[in-house]
């Protein structure tokens, strides 16, 4: 009877650790999962924040040089409309000096004009603000510029604010 | 492992999020913006454009340019609202054989998952390239009170776009995961959600619990009233300023209200922060008299006053909700704020009054529910488990070094787990045991910060002071337990001692010594300082010494008398307290020492001088401990 009894504790003894090595190897797999996600997430995370590193650079100047726009903008306003009493003058001719100057500085850190008067909307450089019912432009051909677009190095920092002509709606259904 | 992202998919603007090292991050869009319009187009060639581009061409193609798809999906033709919408939206909406409504776009008829799709699959694409790997899975968010069909369409959407949707989850839910709610007990909150056009309010129940069940009270709002309409109020006040003084109504001309509009708006945010924002529009117009300007200071009390009403027109909503959830305001645990109209503290003025607390900020209102969305996405991919949650030490921790100097080792705000170490040495000659003292606090004396526990390394063999290596390291766990070893690298001897966190402090002490190191950071950086000067000029005092005794007779006398009186000098100043006078005994000293060096170089056949006088400022390769009495941890 004894050696039955102690049998079964063994067995139940054996049974327990079994139970727990099972919980233990789960409890492991389960470290190992979220360690590997851990790392594989931190490398990526590297990866990433040297990418973007070698961005910062140009990514800095661009929001300062986005907020100088306006400025830009209404230097030439000031200049577009120069009353014509003082046209000739050398100090109005020096304000069109500092507005050269100031372009220039921005065109050397990588700003480029968009070129929109006479050419084919595109969506991609050109904000349509207004649309205009016309027969003398093409369709989606820009009419006019109501604020000029900038592209830094290569990317659109603010697209050009344009009128698009559209072909008057009588005439298109025509076409259909 | 793939990463599934969470995305707020809203009427004007959509925004998506991913779970980053612990937490939720917007990712950019490929035009590098936090936010997606929400507009989809077809051009006249067939390509189709989604999101900032097809914003920019939807004047020139109003037919085929999709917004507020939103407001379509899940609804039948012959609803009451789509009715409405027919009359308000300039693209053509029609009837499915089914009943469903349908958009044209480009000559096709499409339903609105399929263009909801569309934006779904630019969030896609955005979020693979900031990740770099392929995305599959996602949660999305639709308004509280989205019946079932419409919940539907918004599964159908992303599973159009290549996405399995994991879970849909409400917008004031995402709101409430984003500020950190449902952690620990049962609460009732109070979601007020101020966007651009819209305004919503929902009551919720959370339900504590692993996970937290989230339960919908109540919702009201008003679908017409939101940040836009603030602006409106701003631009015609401005507008009719200038029309006053001017005679010219500046919103007749696009370009000039483009700028007052971008103007008002500005000033509006500024206003958020400061008293008063200046208006300034040079050459805004023009009349046969010339150019015309247009500067104007708004003061904070006159925009308040412009639109007092709008804000007043919330609370009602408000009312409602909480009657139609049978609650007061008294039984509301938390407010959170949503949408960026609520940075104004007019409105968060109203919002604390009504509902008698002050409400939750510091979650950019207009990528809440974004961040919300990734963080149910973190749970449902199981980043986000307490067990994962990593800590932070709050306090600097480190060792006390030459002069009583506080020493950083770890600085406050570290993530943990975490492990470093530094080489130290003696600091008097001879000396054969380090005492290590190990720190908590931001102060760098000493004495100022809080004494973790002491120990002491001995069995170092004597040698002149600065050359043992005595390595320290500190290991913290992530459960914060700290091991602090000390071990001597030419005879591996160690010591080492183990700080368990309930020998730290409370969260009140920690604010406090945080608050107390930037109030005494003037005078600490002095003492700093002044510490520094001593340990330099004991240092050069002591090179001095050296110095004089390696080269013996090879020091011509008179040299050696001028050192000798300089480094008595230097000694005399360190017994008193003139820093100044301390630091110019040690400028002479430093001199006379060099001409020991050009002495050494005139004499034929001389060897090259060791370097003497390298006094320099006491770096922690130069530091060491105190002998001091053994303390018990």
């Amino acid at each position: 009877m004894k050696e039955e009894v102690e049998q079964k504790g063994i067995e139940e003894k054996l049974e327990q650790e079994v139970d727990e090595l099972e919980k233990a190897r789960a409890e492991a797999d389960e470290y190992l999962e979220q360690l590997q996600r851990s790392q594989a997430e931190f490398a990526n995370y590297k990866k990433r924040i040297e990418r973007e590193r070698e961005d910062f650079v140009s990514l800095a100047s661009a929001a300062l040089i986005a907020k100088l726009l306006p400025v830009l903008d209404d230097c030439e306003r000031a200049l577009q409309t120069v009353p014509h009493n003082l046209r000739g003058l050398t100090w109005v001719e020096g304000i069109a000096l500092i507005e050269r100057r100031l372009r220039m500085t921005l065109e050397q850190e990588g700003l480029t004009e968009i070129e929109a008067m006479g050419k084919k909307f595109d969506p991609e450089l050109h904000h349509a603000a207004v649309r205009e019912e016309t027969t003398e432009y093409e369709e989606d051909e820009i009419i006019s510029e109501l604020q000029k677009g900038y592209t830094l190095h290569d990317k659109v920092l603010r697209p050009s604010m344009v009128r698009v002509a559209a072909r008057p709606t009588d005439e298109s259904t025509e076409q259909t | 492992m793939a990463k599934i992202i969470g995305i707020d998919l809203g009427t004007t603007n959509s925004g998506v999020a991913v779970m980053e090292a612990g937490e939720p991050t917007i990712i950019p869009s490929s035009e590098g913006g936090r936010l997606t319009p929400s507009v989809v187009a077809v051009s006249k060639t067939g390509e189709r454009m989604v999101g900032t581009v097809a914003k920019r061409q939807a004047v020139t193609n109003p037919d085929n340019t999709i917004f507020s798809i939103k407001r379509l999906m899940g609804r039948k033709y012959s609803d009451s609202t789509v009715k409405r919408d027919i009359e308000l939206l300039p693209y053509k909406i029609t009837e499915a054989p089914n009943g469903d409504a349908k958009v044209v776009m480009g000559g096709k008829e499409y339903s609105p998952p399929e263009v909801s799709a569309f934006i779904l699959q630019k969030l896609k694409a955005d979020a693979e390239a900031y990740l770099g790997e392929t995305v599959t899975q996602a949660v999305i968010t639709v308004p509280a009170y989205f019946n079932d069909s419409q919940r539907q369409a918004t599964k159908d959407a992303g599973r159009i776009a290549g996405l399995e949707v994991l879970r849909i989850i409400n917008e004031p839910t995402a709101s409430s995961l984003a500020y950190g709610l449902a952690k620990g007990k049962d609460e009732k909150i109070a979601v007020y959600d101020l966007g651009g056009g819209t305004f919503d309010v929902s009551i919720l129940e959370i339900e504590a619990g692993d996970p937290p069940v989230f339960e919908v009270l109540s919702t009201n709002g008003d679908t017409h009233l939101g940040g836009d309409d603030f602006d409106q109020r701003l631009i015609d006040w401005v507008a009719a300023e200038f029309k006053k003084e001017q005679g010219i109504d500046l919103r007749e001309d696009r370009m000039a209200l483009q700028r007052l509009k971008e103007a008002a708006e500005k000033a509006k945010v500024e206003l958020s922060t400061v008293m008063q924002a200046e208006i300034n529009l040079p050459f805004i117009t023009a009349d046969a008299s010339g150019p015309k300007h247009l500067t104007m200071t708004v003061t904070r009390a006159k925009v308040e006053q412009l639109v007092g009403d709008l804000i007043e027109q919330t609370i009602p909503p408000c009312r409602q909700a909480l009657e139609d959830a049978k609650l007061t305001t008294a039984d509301i645990d938390e407010v959170i704020l949503v949408g960026g109209q609520t940075r104004m503290p007019a409105v968060q003025e109203a919002i604390k009054k009504f509902f008698g607390k002050e409400p939750h900020k510091g979650v950019n209102p207009d990528e809440v529910v974004a961040l919300g969305a990734a963080i149910q996405a973190g749970v449902l991919g199981g980043e986000v488990k307490d067990v994962l949650l990593l800590d932070v030490t709050p306090l600097t921790l480190g060792i006390e070094t030459l002069g009583g100097v506080a020493t950083a080792l770890v600085s406050r705000n570290t993530t943990i787990p975490y492990h470093t170490s530094q080489i130290f040495s003696t600091a008097a000659d001879g000396q054969t045991s380090v005492e290590v003292h190990v720190m908590q606090g931001e102060r760098p004396m000493a004495a100022d910060n809080k004494t973790l526990g002491r120990f002491i390394l001995d069995g170092v063999p004597p040698a002149p002071r600065g050359l043992p290596q005595i390595e320290v390291s500190f290991d913290l766990d992530a459960n914060g337990i700290l091991n602090v070893s000390a071990q001597d690298k030419a005879t591996g001897r160690e010591q080492h001692i183990t700080i368990t966190a309930s020998s730290g402090l409370t969260e009140e002490e920690i604010k406090r010594m945080v608050d107390e190191a930037k109030t005494h950071e003037a005078e600490d950086h002095k003492r700093r300082e002044e510490m520094e000067a001593r340990n330099f000029a004991d240092q050069a005092a002591y090179s001095a010494d050296k110095t004089l005794r390696d080269l013996g007779d090879k020091v011509p006398d008179d040299v050696r008398s001028d050192v000798e009186a300089k480094a008595a000098a230097v000694r005399e100043a360190l017994k008193g307290q003139d820093v100044d006078l301390i630091q110019r005994k040690t400028q002479e000293l430093t001199e006379a020492i060099q001409r020991i060096g050009a002495a050494m170089y005139e004499q034929p056949g001389a060897a090259p001088p060791p370097p003497g006088g390298e006094a320099g400022p006491s770096e922690p390769e130069d530091e060491g401990t105190v002998e001091g009495e053994f303390r018990e941890v």
